[in-house]
């Protein structure tokens, strides 16, 4: 049997075992409610479902703009010039250690529970990983290229824009990839453990009240979107770094990592 | 593609393609105090010829290299291009075409060769028939649309020599091209360098450590010292043109290949 | 030079966090000063109450990590050796190391409560890909010429293992190492916020929640401390092994 195939047996498998063992009664309903009853609550309750997930959307859309803009910026320039780059990258991946969940209560203390702290929360969340990947990846940029460039005249201006900005399209995109998975799980985070909306809310209302079925189908729509949104951005990727071999060495796991 | 049309143009004081260097010192600092790199390196390389600098490694004859494309400034003398002194890179005068390819990865073979053209705003229709012809010229006219990562070395290597003569500069620079590849496609490269440079009569400086590169590629050797760099010899090679790869089992090539190493051989270490 | 550089750039960090509230830059209830703050600490960690959940949320760390570690090893060696296992299980390992943990923290709370070793669970699933994904990525970094000289020079077995596999895989394995405690760390913390009587993370949340900021930011400061700490211990460790590597 070819790999592929028993990769699909054993998905196969898994979803089978997720219906099959809560109706057999080897699983108690509460731990893991069947497959059938989680879409089946998840189309059922689609208005409330979407509500929340319109609020978490936004949230997210904002973040997004703070966390992957100013994780850009700040990345190219740190990883760019060299004076910064060796003076605050040490610190800044020290500083990735910082466990950044605390700091949530600070936001909730500063900005109240509403969109606000969710906003600057997941903004702080997908900062830091964003701009160490956009640091390490413009410093991948081959000196090389930009010589060559010169050799030709090119102009400063003509070396960012034909050789510096191409080059570091791969870095930007991965950087948008990453700290686009952790804006969405940062506002999720948030939504669980302080809010009065969003989908992360729901999950933990339902958490509460034992209601597991709704809690399943919470958790299965956050990750359908964290999944959509890898893979888009993926195809993204793909079609506007055609000229990069298929094997491209991905960043390291230490950035990838959404938590 | 005319070049050899438009050779004949100007003939008056110094031909398109001459370089007179005199007097070139360099100099740089470290931690350990200032390192001479270049004493009184002085050469004339005449329109259309093809001259070769070799030297043991760190003599400073790619330091040399730059310092003709415009690319690193001296310490002091003078580098003249067809009678006008180079202090910055000029692609209308000077083509370069460095060790590694140093495509552009995320452009086709075409797009890189167009590049220089681009930077120059020239119309695309002219930039696309410019690059086409140098790829037809290189032997890579069906490459055109390839990226660089689906080329072989030495493909990559003659998408870089287009690009250095798309402009049609007089002079074309080369710093250790085929260093990288592998002992037959540097073969077989040579001989493509010859005849390129044979269809569009440029004035070449080429630079190697390869004694048999240097022998069978040139007109004349220039030889230079380990540091400080200096030339220590001028030998021009007498042997007929085409060369041939039978010609480097000749009692010649082997006379004048000897007559290098017995001049940059260093003592054992 | 580059030290002092940093450390201007830590004192220059403090000074800002101390003179903006003392300024009236910043209101002081929503951003007590540096020193407040520190004073607080100080209170604090003469406490029993809170060593204890300090020593709570350390134990549970080193727990999860406990396990996750040679789990995770032992699977991603079986992946790195084997190639048909890796065949069949890379992309879907590589599916559940990308996907994001925290959502599913809800889930173990359902099904074990929110006790000690429901925090260590979430802390062995939130850590296991990335030390699964060292260990095989450890084992496809050592040389095969490597192996093939030390067995032409009649290396057995043991000594191929110890002497050339170990030493290669090292570095990788150290970084895993270290990424794992990180984001263990982060995951205990984030159970306790969620859902717990003990540890620093309610501690955390209960501060923030009755507006307690001195407390609250005296803990973020204690476990930021403890997390660098813990990083740049590890990753010294990491430097000594693998001064080899350029």
């Amino acid at each position: 049997m070819s790999p592929g195939r028993i990769r699909a047996l054993i998905i196969l498998a898994v979803l089978v075992l997720w219906e099959a063992l809560p109706r057999s009664g080897l699983v108690p309903v509460l731990f893991l409610p069947p497959l059938s009853l989680t879409l089946a609550v998840l189309a059922a309750d689609w208005p409330t479902f979407a509500a929340a997930l319109g609020v978490t959307l936004s949230e997210v859309a904002v973040a997004l703009v703070f966390a992957v803009g100013g994780g850009l910026l700040t990345g190219a320039l740190v990883g760019g010039l060299a004076g910064p780059r060796r003076l605050l990258l040490p610190v800044f991946s020290s500083l990735y250690a910082v466990p950044l969940v605390v700091l949530y209560p600070v936001m909730t203390a500063w900005f109240g529970i509403g969109a606000e702290s969710k906003i600057a929360f997941a903004s702080v969340y997908g900062f830091f990983p964003t701009m160490l990947a956009t640091a390490a990846g413009i410093r991948t940029i081959d000196p090389q290229l930009l010589l060559t460039a010169r050799s030709m005249g090119a102009t400063p201006a003509q070396r960012l824009l034909l050789v510096i900005l191409p080059a570091a399209i791969p870095t930007v995109l991965s950087g948008l990839r990453l700290g686009g998975a952790l804006v969405i799980v940062g506002v999720v985070v948030a939504e669980m453990l302080i809010a009065s909306a969003g989908i992360g809310y729901l999950v933990t209302f339902a958490r509460t009240v034992l209601d597991s079925p709704r809690v399943f189908a919470g958790v299965l729509l956050v990750l359908l979107i964290a999944i959509g949104f890898d893979l888009a951005m993926r195809w993204v990727e793909r079609r506007c770094a055609l000229w990069s071999t298929a094997g491209r060495p991905q960043s390291a796991p230490a950035a990838a990592v959404p938590t | 593609m005319q070049p050899l049309a438009e050779l004949n143009r100007d003939a008056a004081p110094a031909p398109r393609g001459m370089i007179e260097v005199s007097g070139l010192n360099h100099a740089y600092a470290t931690r350990q105090g200032p390192v001479q790199a270049l004493e009184n390196v002085a050469l004339t390389v005449g329109q259309g010829r093809f001259t070769v600098i070799v030297g043991p490694s760190g003599c400073g004859k790619s330091s040399l290299l730059m310092m003709l494309a415009g690319l690193r400034a001296a310490s002091a003398g003078q580098i003249l291009c067809a009678g006008r002194p180079i202090t910055a890179p000029d692609p209308d005068r000077v083509g370069v075409v460095f060790q590694e390819a140093n495509l552009f990865p995320w452009l086709t073979a075409l797009d890189n060769v167009a590049f220089p053209l681009t930077l120059r705003r020239a119309p695309k229709a002219e930039r696309q028939a410019r690059a086409r012809a140098m790829l037809e010229l290189v032997g890579l006219g069906d490459a055109a649309t390839r990226y660089p990562h689906e080329l072989s070395g030495g493909m990559k290597q003659r998408v870089s020599i287009a690009r250095g003569l798309v402009q049609d500069p007089p002079v074309l620079l080369l710093d250790e091209p085929f260093a990288a590849l592998d002992e037959q496609t540097r073969m077989a490269m040579g001989e493509e360098l010859l005849r390129i440079w044979a269809a569009t009569r440029k004035t070449v400086v080429f630079v190697t450590h390869s004694l048999t590169e240097a022998v069978y590629l040139a007109d004349e050797v220039l030889v230079m010292s380990a540091r400080p760099g200096r030339i220590i010899d001028r030998m021009p090679v007498p042997l007929p043109r085409p060369r041939s790869y039978e010609m480097m089992a000749s009692a010649e090539f082997g006379r004048l290949r000897d007559r290098i190493w017995q001049q940059i051989k260093a003592p054992a270490r | 030079m580059l030290v002092l550089g940093r450390l201007a750039l830590l004192a220059g960090f403090c000074a800002l966090w101390e003179a903006l509230p003392r300024v009236g830059l910043a209101d002081p209830e929503l951003l007590p000063p540096f020193s407040t703050v520190l004073a607080t600490l100080g209170e604090l960690l003469a406490r029993p109450a809170l060593l204890a959940d300090l020593g709570t949320t350390t134990l549970e760390l080193l727990v999860a990590v406990a396990l996750a570690l040679p789990l995770g090893t032992l699977l991603g060696l079986a992946l790195g050796e084997n190639e048909r296992l890796a065949r069949i299980f890379d992309p879907l390992v590589f599916f559940l190391f990308s996907i994001p943990k925290s959502i599913f923290l809800p889930l173990f709370i359902l099904t074990m409560g929110i006790g000690f070793w429901q925090k260590v669970a979430f802390g062995v699933f939130s850590t296991l890909f990335i030390v699964l994904m060292s260990a095989a990525a450890a084992v496809r970094s050592v040389r095969p010429d490597h192996v093939f000289t030390a067995r032409a020079f009649g290396a057995s077995r043991a000594q191929i293992a110890w002497r050339v596999y170990l030493p290669s895989m090292l570095p990788i394995l150290l970084e895993g190492f270290r990424l794992a405690v990180i984001f263990g760390f982060t995951a205990v913390l984030l159970a306790e916020m969620y859902a717990s009587r003990t540890g620093m993370g309610h501690q955390i949340a209960s501060w923030g929640e009755n507006f307690m900021l001195q407390r609250l930011f005296a803990g973020v400061l204690l476990l930021s401390v403890v997390a660098i700490a813990m990083n740049e211990a590890i990753r010294g460790i990491e430097a000594r092994c693998s001064h080899w590597r350029s």
